[in-house]
């Protein structure tokens, strides 16, 4: 009996070792890595107002901060990284960075708001943060600290592995080649619709899951944005909530819809619908259901740096309320407090017409 | 309740085993029988207590009719009314949907729901019923003929009930390979008593999933008179395989099924699936199945072990075999010896005609794939093994054995082969899986993978990833070539747990025992016992 508690106790001493000290995913986890400390480093280089977007891929893919920046008139971060990258771990990350007259744009993917804390602790920032952020995570609770621990399984282990030997033996990384790359701001760019004529195919065939509206309001994730909402509020930071891009003949359910947009209202933040609610044809989107190829990016970006450069402008309703603005059924209001700090004093209102799909590519 | 689950480590089995014992110290053997009855009824009823009712009668029922056979003048008309009794309950949880959809395929499922390990309790009984009507009777000993299916020698195997070396097929206490008892011995071990019985047939270790053991075997264990006696060595046996099972379980099965779900459940999809997409699926399933259920096998067996019982072996590398009746001798073994000694054999086993052999290996095998779920697609995979075993039959016949190698080969082709009706979702899934099987719905491999490597553009269509492998990432097909690589390594390379030596065990769970760890306490999804559904 001695010797198996022996072999078990070892066991996790090698584990531990292996995982916290030796292994390391230099391709695929060094990626998202690499992207994470950049866009905090040009977040932290920023001395006025910025806007920083938050989310998952959708973030970088679909949205593109070099357009956005010159028509909100504010430097601008697009900090959204991968939809398995904890919320806790970025907005760990991101508050210190973040002061009154930022405004956080997130247009969350819904699978961000629904995973459970266990799938969430177990996400691809908890092997960053055990093997090279262990400062921020010793600053995070307790289960969090043993999970990222014991987040490492044998596939993880054997992909430590292959990517350290491809990297030690000179492999360069042709995803640039097949996909594009990241700019300075964290936009993907040269995803182009040619590049993505690949995966047509597999996207005519994909079929998105939407989570229901009570997943998507009592999710892991729904907390979290709360949590974040409360700590913006008291930072006079704004946030502005808003949907992802998706196909347009797989809408998000109404319900859902309210769901999604009760995280942010009740939370005191802004919640940005563009009409369409950000839904493409399957035609506009390059290799995966949240990813826009680059010209129906630039298009997105473009209504969605309008929209936020008229919350900003649009005075709100009578009285100028720091939330509540009532506006009609059919334009909802979007309240903003923290945008107060670089761009309007007031909560502002955004009128989102309820209409047919985007058109990408279409620029008015 | 899982046998992987927190709930079952941290909370049934230590209660369990302080309960066992500590009444096997107060009360002796028959209160340390009463508590682990109890407890495997607690065990048994925590997924769906609405189903004890149905075990509770079904061991009164069957309880009574031994008596019946045992007493009565006409012991094979009540065993036959047992076993039939026995047979239309496990038809109307397990079939009676299947059936009805034969006779009227408009009409709409009854939505019945499979009672949890029900092919399982429910054959064991049988058996029982079987060996106490031949005993009774003092019918002969079963077939001992020495061309009977899956055939009795074996080389050199461990049997799990005495942990002797097999000579000749038998080992040193009578058992013969197959882990089992003659008909006669097991008869006249058969114990009267209402308690044993019982505890038999709900003992939690082998309830839901087996293995298929006889009461022969298993009853005289639970009535030595220190069975309840705390034994250090089989504590620490019984923990070091349950452990190992544990890693098969969580470790490798867990990881293997994730990759066969993918491409399975494209092809369910009906979406086509490329050369690799389909032979990565398929597998990673052959793996999956194995490392699932021969875990489950060593996790029950190392349960029993802790509380003093010795189950018999139920996989013996079946992988390694060099040829289908070696693989039949190997995989889900006591299933095997339950077919030969209870349907194979009584059909007349090889003492009938080249083409009634032919036919009656056929039956069994049909019946086989109809035991494991109600489904044609099961039909078509006991078809393929009857069929498989009829041509090896012929072959030794007619001609001299292949190589080894070859003859392991040309096995473990047919068998992963097989699978694919196994573990598809429909017909129409199963034929989608062989057209990217043969390369007919085309071959594609990553861009990254293709830039890399340029001739293998001469074959290969690049695509930006492959959408049915693994988790569809860019780096999805150097991961799962991997992960087979090291599987196809264990199964092929490696003894099974039970042929280690000691030593070898302790390497292995020293390897694999954090990683366990983590599935279990930290993996976000549960993956259940692949035979659970059987």
């Amino acid at each position: 009996m001695r010797r198996i508690l022996l072999a078990c106790g070892v066991s996790v001493l090698i584990y531990t070792v292996l995982f916290a000290f030796v292994l390391d995913r230099p391709l695929s986890l060094g990626a998202l890595r690499a992207r994470i400390e950049a866009g905090l480093a040009r977040g932290a280089a920023i001395e006025g107002p910025k806007l920083v977007i938050l989310a998952g891929s959708n973030g970088p893919y679909s949205h593109r901060c070099e357009t956005i920046e010159p028509i909100l008139g504010r430097p601008c971060i697009n900090a959204g990284i991968a939809v398995g990258i904890g919320l806790d771990y970025l907005f760990a990350r991101w508050k210190k960075l973040l002061h009154p007259g930022d405004i956080v744009y997130m247009p969350l993917e819904e699978a961000q708001y629904v995973r459970s804390r266990a799938t969430a602790e177990l996400g691809p920032d908890a092997a960053i943060l055990l093997r090279h952020d262990r400062a921020t995570l010793w600053s995070m609770p307790l289960h969090r600290r043993i999970a990222a621990l014991f987040a490492s399984d044998l596939r993880g282990g054997i992909m430590s592995l292959i990517e350290m030997a491809l990297v030690r033996g000179g492999f360069r990384d042709p995803r640039e080649a097949a996909t594009g790359s990241f700019n300075a701001r964290g936009d993907h760019v040269g995803h182009t619709r040619l590049l993505g004529s690949i995966s047509q195919a597999a996207l005519a065939a994909a079929r998105p899951f939407h989570p229901s509206a009570s997943e998507l309001r009592n999710g892991y994730g729904a907390s979290l944005v709360r949590e974040f909402l409360d700590w913006a509020n008291g930072q006079g930071i704004g946030v502005v909530g808003g949907l992802p891009t998706g196909f347009v003949d797989s809408p998000i359910d109404e319900d859902a819809v309210a769901a999604i947009r009760s995280i942010y209202r009740d939370g005191g933040a802004a919640f940005l619908e563009l009409p369409g609610r950000s839904r493409y044809p399957r035609s506009a989107f390059f290799d995966t259901p949240d990813h826009l190829n680059e010209a129906a990016q630039i298009s997105h970006s473009v209504a969605v740096g309008r929209a936020l450069r008229q919350m900003a402008a649009e005075p709100a309703g009578p009285g100028g309320e720091a939330s509540g603005v009532v506006a009609r059924p059919d334009t909802p209001a979007l309240t903003a407090p923290g945008l107060s700090g670089g761009l309007s004093a007031t909560p502002m209102r955004l009128r989102a017409a309820r209409g047919g799909p985007d058109k990408p590519g279409h620029d008015d | 309740m899982l046998f992987h689950s927190p709930i079952f480590i941290l909370g049934f089995l230590p209660i369990c085993f302080a309960g066992f014992f500590a009444l096997g110290h107060v009360a002796g053997a028959t209160g340390a029988l009463i508590w682990l009855t109890a407890a495997s009824l607690v065990f048994y009823g925590w997924w769906n207590p609405a189903f004890l009712p149905l075990l509770i009668s079904s061991v009164l029922v069957n309880h009574t009719i031994a008596g019946k056979i045992r007493h009565s003048e006409q012991p094979r008309t009540w065993m036959a009314a047992g076993v039939a009794l026995n047979l239309a309950v496990l038809a109307w949880f397990k079939y009676a949907d299947f059936l009805l959809h034969i006779v009227v395929s408009a009409s709409p499922p009854l939505g019945i729901t499979l009672p949890l390990g029900i092919s399982f309790f429910t054959f064991q009984q049988i058996m029982m019923l079987v060996d106490t009507a031949r005993a009774a009777t003092s019918s002969p000993v079963m077939d001992r003929s020495p061309v009977s299916w899956p055939g009795l020698t074996r080389p050199s195997t461990t049997c799990g009930v005495c942990s002797g070396k097999v000579v000749d097929g038998r080992t040193k206490s009578g058992h013969d390979a197959m882990g089992t008892m003659g008909t006669a011995a097991a008869g006249a071990s058969i114990v009267h008593a209402f308690l044993p019985y019982a505890a038999f047939v709900t003992f939690f270790p082998h309830l839901i999933a087996g293995p298929i053991v006889r009461g022969a075997e298993i009853i005289p264990q639970l009535t030595a008179p220190d069975f309840a006696r705390p034994r250090d060595k089989n504590l620490a046996e019984g923990l070091l395989i349950f452990l190992l099972g544990l890693g098969k379980k969580c470790v490798l099965a867990d990881m293997f099924g994730s990759f066969a779900d993918t491409g399975f459940g494209a092809a369910a999809r009906g979406i086509d699936l490329t050369f690799f997409e389909a032979w990565y699926a398929t597998l990673s399933y052959a793996l999956q199945i194995y490392f699932d259920f021969s875990g489950y096998s060593d996790m029950a067996i190392g349960l029993a072990r802790m509380l003093n019982v010795r189950f018999p072996l139920n996989f013996d590398s079946p992988y390694q075999a060099t040829n289908i009746s070696d693989f039949w001798r190997r995989w889900h073994i006591t299933l095997g010896a339950f077919l030969r000694d209870y349907l194979y054999i009584p059909l007349g086993g090889s003492r009938v005609g080249r083409l009634r052999q032919a036919a009656n290996l056929m039956a069994t095998m049909l019946l086989a794939g109809l035991w494991h779920g109600a489904g044609w697609n099961f039909v078509v995979w006991g078809g393929l093994h009857g069929l498989f075993l009829v041509i090896h039959r012929e072959y030794r016949r007619l001609l001299p054995p292949l190589p080894a190698m070859a003859g392991q080969a040309l096995t473990l082709a047919a068998v992963i082969l097989a699978w694919v009706p196994f573990r598809a979702a429909s017909l129409s899934a199963t034929l989608i899986v062989f057209r990217g099987l043969f390369g007919l719905s085309g071959v594609a491999l990553p861009q990254m993978i293709v830039a890399a490597f340029p001739p293998l553009s001469a074959f290969a269509e690049p695509v930006a990833v492959m959408p049915s492998l693994g988790d569809a990432r860019t780096l999805s097909f150097p991961e799962v070539s991997a992960c087979l690589l090291l599987g196809w390594f264990i199964v092929l390379a490696l003894p099974n747990i039970h042929h280690m030596t000691e030593r070898s065990r302790h390497l292995v769970l020293t390897a694999s025992f954090a990683l366990s760890a983590q599935a279990v306490f930290f993996a976000p999804h549960v993956a259940p016992f692949l035979y659970f559904r059987f």
